[in-house]
């Protein structure tokens, strides 16, 4: 049987909601007058606005929701279903409910919050979508834990190998054996090729110097030179997984925080706007 | 040189193994090259890192032994030497490795032990600790950045607005706010509520919010609104028991219909205070027969569709107040204006010009109708500014310095009267005054002489009669006025026959045929007045020139917008607040209004009202 995506809940249920509660919302809009111009402060615009406000505390429901329903996968596969693409049509909702208008005020910023947090929440359905098959892609039947397996073995015959050489090629393996990072800090792990790589720097020196070499110490330098070599391709890949692992989290760094941030603005929006009625 | 050396290994409960190795050899070449003696496995030490060798012959001597850095570094009791002599006890270290030098021991020229104490770790270990995954892992934090931001948010857009405004500064008016430097310059509190730009007339001290806020959670007052526009007009006159009592149901009931806001809303923008929509009027309007069946208002739901023929307002002559305008719709028949003043515009727009006194004028619009002040619309036409130039009131050919007064009938016949009873009187050449044969040219009249002055008072009489009636029926004043003869009794004696004279009809030139809207002429002014007033080939006055309905349709549309016509919605000519005001002073008609009250209200009272004209 085919794998379903939440996206594809129940015959993609969700999705027709978001599409009607989104063309009721342009219809009212279009079939009401606005006599004193299309905005928040209209009949409609405090119908669409309660609605939105609403729905934001609802979706953001789903933070608590999650850890409830741990057992309960379908259960969390229906509310992530309606989670996206209800957070989809608030697009719709909030924007006619500004009637356009926007300025340098709260609530324009309410406005760009709540933007962001979709958008960002969009960026994590294409991640969740897209980067498991480049994940696999990448590592094919490794794991992270058995590349990491491979690079030690080889780090240990580097280190044998480069025993028996001269000073300058034995340093040049132990700082590849030492200090080749695979992820680190924030950026470190987006980086797919860190520009200071010992492994990488090992490589390029190990070719330039088996020119120079004769005889036996050019043999050596050939086995050596081959071991890092793979090592670099099993760094490359492991740091690439290591990246796609940050941008599967990174979207719900902004997601999560942003929606609080939301749910204040909001919340000073609509204070805001009673307090000045 | 017999080399002893001791290699020390330790199990993991600290015991310790020693291996014993002699070597017999000139020097030791110490290093984890394969062809070093002493070979110490390990590829943090140099291939070939250092030398032991002997310097004197004297072989029990200790002090002959040293060691000498190779390409590795030497560290002897913690200090880095190129080369040293070797005492007991020194502790040298060779990268992991560290040697100690031992107690002499028989046959032996030197005595080290050496151990490592720094092995190498377990390789998948050490790349474990080089590979870090996952953004947990680093200082990111999802809970420290969702309160963060949010408590930020929270205090800059909701804590401090709402405190500041429960602890307002000293409470100013419009005008101190406006000229008070602190609300000009600082940001306010709660400059981030503001939803957008206000009209421009509220920007001045539009950072006060509570000049309109006055109370927090509560709309916006009438009150605050009206202790700036004090004079504000109800939509229609509340002068009957029935007006009053429909203004009172639609624009008086308690909640949101009297609420000033409730139409005019503000931050919408410099210009965006006042509705130009027709649905605030059409609402109403459109069917306003049903909701009020004894209006005589039309209903109207578009200009373009179903507006009505104009309405226009006439004067009566002779009449002041209420009585003093007739309201006729346009598309009556026959309509004339009655306005007692003889005016053909076909003499006086003859392209060829205009016989005056000072020659042939050709005559344009503008030469009578002048624009006001506020180019809206025209100053009275007076006879003073812009009719005497031509029209002189001269009565007598030979005296062409004198002329009839204008305005009165009898200040009209007391001047000629008095004028030839002086002239026959005076020491006057006769023959310049008159010439009918009473005197002999050059001869002079004997005023001593009662008989001769009675028979020259009588003639004077006389001609004056006769200048007055011909004035008044032949020419100046006849050519402008209706005049009609009258027989005046005298009240105190009835035997006394009735004195004839003559009355000058009431002039009522109408000023605004239209008052009921607003028709900006400056901002019509690249047409040409014939375009819309065809009066080159009238022939009277009683012509109206005013374009109907059609000619302002050939230009505006209605409620929507056209390709080639200009949006023509309700508010385009028409006011909302034109009922007279709740203060009780008029409301002043749409264009020119002064600034002061009072003269204000002089302004609106004088073009409403009839007028005599000057």
């Amino acid at each position: 049987m085919k794998h379903r995506t939440f996206l594809e809940y129940r015959r993609y249920r969700y999705l027709k909601v978001a599409t009607l509660l989104a063309l009721i919302s342009i219809f009212v809009f279009a079939w009401y007058t606005f006599p004193v111009g299309r905005y928040g402060g209209t009949v409609v615009g405090y119908v669409l606005g309660t609605i939105s406000a609403l729905l934001i505390v609802w979706l953001m429901w789903l933070g608590v929701q999650k850890r409830r329903y741990k057992a309960n996968i379908s259960g969390i596969q229906g509310w992530l279903s309606a989670h996206v693409y209800i957070g989809g049509a608030l697009i719709v909702l909030a924007t006619l409910h500004a009637g356009f208008q926007v300025g340098w005020n709260i609530h324009t910023l309410a406005y760009v919050l709540m933007l962001i947090v979709i958008f960002s929440g969009f960026f994590g359905v294409f991640a969740y979508l897209r980067f498991p098959a480049l994940m696999t892609a990448n590592m094919g039947e490794e794991t992270l834990d058995s590349l990491v397996q491979k690079i030690a073995d080889l780090d240990r015959e580097i280190r044998r190998t480069a025993m028996s050489m001269s000073d300058e090629i034995n340093a040049v393996a132990m700082e590849s054996i030492k200090n080749t990072r695979v992820g680190g800090g924030v950026f470190a792990q987006f980086l797919h090729r860190p520009g200071n790589c010992p492994t990488k720097r090992a490589v390029v020196f190990l070719e330039g110097i088996g020119k120079t070499l004769k005889g036996d110490q050019q043999k050596q330098n050939r086995d050596l030179y081959s071991l890092m070599l793979r090592k670099e391709k099993w760094v490359d890949r492991a740091r690439a997984d290591v990246r796609f692992k940050a941008l599967l989290d990174l979207w719900l760094y902004i997601h999560v925080p942003v929606s609080f941030a939301l749910l204040a603005a909001l919340t000073a929006h609509i204070i805001s706007v009673f307090f000045y009625w | 040189m017999k080399l002893l050396l001791v290699q020390l290994t330790r199990n993991k409960l600290g015991q310790v193994t020693r291996t014993q190795q002699t070597l017999n050899v000139d020097q030791v070449r110490i290093g984890r090259g394969s062809d070093c003696k002493f070979h110490l496995p390990d590829p943090r030490v140099a291939m070939h890192h250092a030398v032991i060798g002997s310097s004197g012959s004297d072989l029990t001597n200790d002090s002959t032994c040293f060691i000498e850095a190779d390409a590795g570094l030497v560290t002897i009791d913690g200090t880095i030497e190129r080369a040293a002599k070797l005492k007991v006890g020194q502790k040298i270290h060779l990268g992991p490795f560290e040697l100690i030098v031992l107690q002499h021991v028989a046959d032996v020229d030197l005595a080290l032990s050496w151990e490592l104490l720094d092995p190498l770790k377990d390789n998948l270990e050490g790349v474990k600790a080089n590979v870090k995954v996952g953004l947990r892992n680093t200082w990111l934090s999802k809970r420290f950045f969702s309160w963060a931001g949010a408590a930020a948010i929270l205090s800059v857009f909701l804590i401090w607005p709402v405190v500041s405004a429960l602890n307002p500064p000293p409470k100013m008016s419009g005008a101190q706010a406006m000229a008070s430097p602190v609300l000009a310059s600082a940001i306010t509190a709660d400059a981030s509520w503001n939803p957008g730009e206000l009209a421009s007339p509220h920007q001045g001290f539009g950072r006060d919010c509570a000049q309109c806020h006055t109370q927090p959670f509560v709309h916006t007052t009438n009150a605050a609104c009206e202790s700036c526009h004090q004079i504000i007009g109800w939509h229609f006159a509340r002068d009957t028991k029935e007006a009053k009592a429909m203004h009172a149901a639609v624009f008086e009931k308690p909640g949101d219909a009297t609420q000033c806001a409730s139409c005019h809303r503000d931050h919408k923008g410099p210009m965006g205070l006042v509705r130009q929509d027709s649905p605030l009027c059409t609402q109403c309007h459109a069917d306003l027969k049903i909701k009020v069946p004894r209006t005589t208002t039309a209903n109207i739901s578009d200009f373009s569709k179903d507006h009505p023929p104009f309405k226009l307002s006439m004067l009566v002559p002779g009449k002041t107040g209420r009585e003093g305008i007739v309201r006729v719709s346009q598309d009556e028949s026959g309509l004339k204006e009655k306005s007692n003043l003889k005016f053909p515009h076909d003499v006086h727009m003859e392209k060829k010009g205009i016989r005056g006194q000072n020659g042939k004028t050709v005559m344009e619009c503008k030469n009578c109708h002048v624009p006001d002040e506020t180019g809206s619309r025209f100053k009275p036409t007076t006879m003073k500014d812009h009719c005497q130039d031509c029209h002189s009131l001269e009565f007598e050919p030979k005296a062409t310095d004198r002329q009839v007064p204008h305005g009165n009938v009898a200040d009209v016949l007391a001047t000629v009267n008095e004028f030839y009873a002086q002239a026959v009187l005076a020491d006057t050449p006769i023959d310049v005054v008159f010439d009918e044969g009473a005197r002999r040219p050059g001869e002079r009249l004997n005023v001593a002489d009662p008989a001769k002055r009675l028979a020259a008072l009588s003639w004077a009489s006389k001609k004056g009669a006769t200048i007055s009636q011909e004035l008044m029926e032949v020419r100046v004043c006849f050519t402008c006025h209706e005049i009609k003869r009258v027989s005046v009794a005298d009240g105190t004696d009835p035997k006394t026959p009735p004195t004839q004279t003559w009355q000058v009809e009431p002039i009522a030139v109408t000023q605004h045929w239209l008052p009921k809207s607003r028709f900006p002429h400056n901002q019509h002014s690249p047409y040409e007045c014939k375009e819309c007033h065809q009066v080159e080939k009238s022939k009277t006055s009683a012509d109206i020139a005013i374009p109907d309905l059609k000619n302002c349709q050939g230009c505006h549309a209605g409620n929507i917008t056209t390709t080639d016509k200009v949006r023509g919605t309700c508010e385009t000519c028409h006011g909302f607040h034109v009922g007279g005001s709740k203060s009780g002073v008029p409301i002043p008609l749409p264009g020119g209004v002064p600034h002061d009250p009072k003269e204000r209200a002089a302004k609106s009272v004088a073009v409403l009202q009839p007028k005599a004209h000057p």
